[in-house]
């Protein structure tokens, strides 16, 4: 077996540029995804069947079928219909880009909001009450006591979801995307270096990961601080 | 006494959780500046009534009025009451104080938040302001030092003080207090006490669902107590703690008091 470290020199940048492909789309679908789950959240949280039923469904669907299923149904599945390509929505359902970007935000919505609704409902019902008890509107109190309180509880999971995200990421390659997997497959046919170039691959997502992990645990000694901050003597 | 001078009326209150009668007609008058003590024992009905007059239980039947204004009632799906504006009723519970069994501090901010989150986002209230008023609520009850702490950082003591400031700090016209020490060690609940003894002195009008018989007797100007969701007995604590009327009070008051 030969290896070669040159190859991974040599195409070292190009990686890079399909890693930060791989970053966005994580990023903005991340962010895409979060605002989604939020009234996602709050819906299946209600106490109204009628209001839990539509997120219930979304997120069962969106739980129970595969990513790469979710991506080509949207990718191949959009141009089927006439009325698609006629609308306004052609331009973005026909880039591939958008199309890794919908399917991502839209199932990462379905994981986090199960997440936030399992912190909502986490947060002890006295909290809840005195919020009521000192006359907060539904609205104020959702917006000042129950997200903050349910942010600080989401995070541990939340940030394994994000990681699984990253991880998946990696799908958008099947849909012609150069983000990082799709870059070393290309330079792979290229220079024939299957073993060197998804080594270096792995290596910038493991790079990705750790500094993810270390942003969320600021983030959670940031929210939880009342959990961490020092007893005063 | 007049009409003015009334701070809260409760009138033939009913609750029931599908076949069970906890509340079987409680009428209750507050003038403003009396201390009602309500005793009973466990599963009289005591919290569950407290609970109603805010609607965080929700009355079977029975009208409510604060002050002059009368809580909007109507049907809800269940078979019992819910408000009939929610704007109405988040006005009339910020005019409510209630301290809870549990304190309920919110846990992830400070002392001085938990203080004015209610102040700022439900009265309007500007923030300067707002923190100037709590800093003079978290000395009164003894508890200056304490504004940038976490509230796990306090003792059950401290967190019950805490949160009766929080209370105050909405400048209620009437303080509910649904056995504000039951949680607390023995030793800790004379530091709450002391402050709820300072409030009476003040004359401000409160409703105390408590165990502290000698306390109740002390600071109330009524006693009330209820046996299974009815008002078995109401008067002066003389008349209730020494010459009761009825044998289940006597008996009550013989077994609480160590004879």
């Amino acid at each position: 077996m030969s290896w070669e470290w040159g190859v991974i020199w040599e195409y070292l940048p190009r990686l890079l540029g399909g890693a930060w492909l791989t970053l966005e789309l994580v990023a903005v679908s991340g962010l895409l995804g979060l605002a989604l789950a939020v009234p996602l959240a709050l819906a299946r949280a209600s106490a109204n069947p009628l209001v839990r039923a539509f997120p219930y469904a979304y997120i069962f669907f969106f739980r129970g079928t595969p990513l790469l299923v979710q991506i080509f149904l949207i990718y191949y599945g959009a141009s089927q219909f006439d009325a698609v390509k006629e609308s306004f929505l052609w331009p973005v359902l026909r880039e591939p880009y958008w199309c890794a970007i919908i399917a991502f935000s839209m199932n990462t919505a379905a994981y986090t909001a199960e997440l936030i609704r399992a912190a909502i409902q986490a947060i002890p019902k006295g909290e809840i009450e005195v919020s009521l008890a000192l006359g907060m509107s539904k609205l104020t109190m959702i917006r000042r006591i129950i997200l903050p309180r349910a942010a600080g509880i989401v995070l541990p999971g939340y940030s394994n979801e994000v990681l699984l995200m990253l991880k998946s990421s990696a799908l958008a390659s099947t849909i012609t995307l150069l983000d990082l997997t799709g870059m070393a497959r290309t330079i792979i046919a290229r220079t024939y270096t299957p073993l060197e170039m998804f080594f270096a691959a792995g290596m910038v997502y493991l790079a990705i990961a750790a500094v993810m992990i270390l942003v969320f645990r600021l983030l959670e000694r940031r929210l939880n601080r009342y959990q961490f901050a020092k007893r005063p003597s | 006494m007049s009409t003015s001078n009334l701070a809260l009326e409760l009138i033939d209150i009913h609750k029931s959780y599908g076949d069970l009668n906890v509340l079987k007609g409680v009428t209750l008058k507050a003038a403003k500046g009396d201390v009602i003590s309500i005793l009973g024992s466990s599963g009289s009905g005591k919290s569950t009534l407290l609970r109603c007059i805010n609607l965080l239980e929700k009355p079977s039947q029975g009208e409510i009025v604060i002050g002059n204004e009368q809580l909007m009632l109507k049907p809800g799906k269940h078979g019992e009451l819910e408000a009939a504006s929610s704007k109405q009723l988040e006005r009339l519970r910020s005019c409510l104080g209630f301290v809870f069994q549990q304190f309920n501090l919110w846990p992830h901010m400070t002392i001085l938040q938990n203080l004015i989150e209610a102040p700022i986002h439900v009265l309007g209230v500007p923030k300067a302001e707002a923190m100037e008023r709590a800093r003079k609520l978290l000395a009164k009850v003894g508890l200056a030092d304490k504004e940038g702490a976490y509230p796990a950082h306090l003792s059950g003591g401290q967190q019950q003080r805490v949160a009766i400031a929080r209370t105050l700090a909405m400048e209620p016209k009437v303080l509910l207090f649904d056995e504000p020490t039951s949680a607390l060690d023995p030793e800790l609940v004379n530091e709450v006490l002391a402050v709820m003894r300072e409030l009476a002195d003040e004359g401000r009008t409160m409703l105390i669902v408590t165990h502290e018989m000698r306390f109740a007797r002390e600071v109330s100007s009524q006693v009330v107590f209820l046996h299974q969701g009815q008002v078995e007995e109401i008067g002066t604590p003389e008349q209730v703690f020494d010459n009761p009327k009825s044998p289940r009070v006597k008996d009550f008051m013989a077994s609480h008091q160590g004879g």
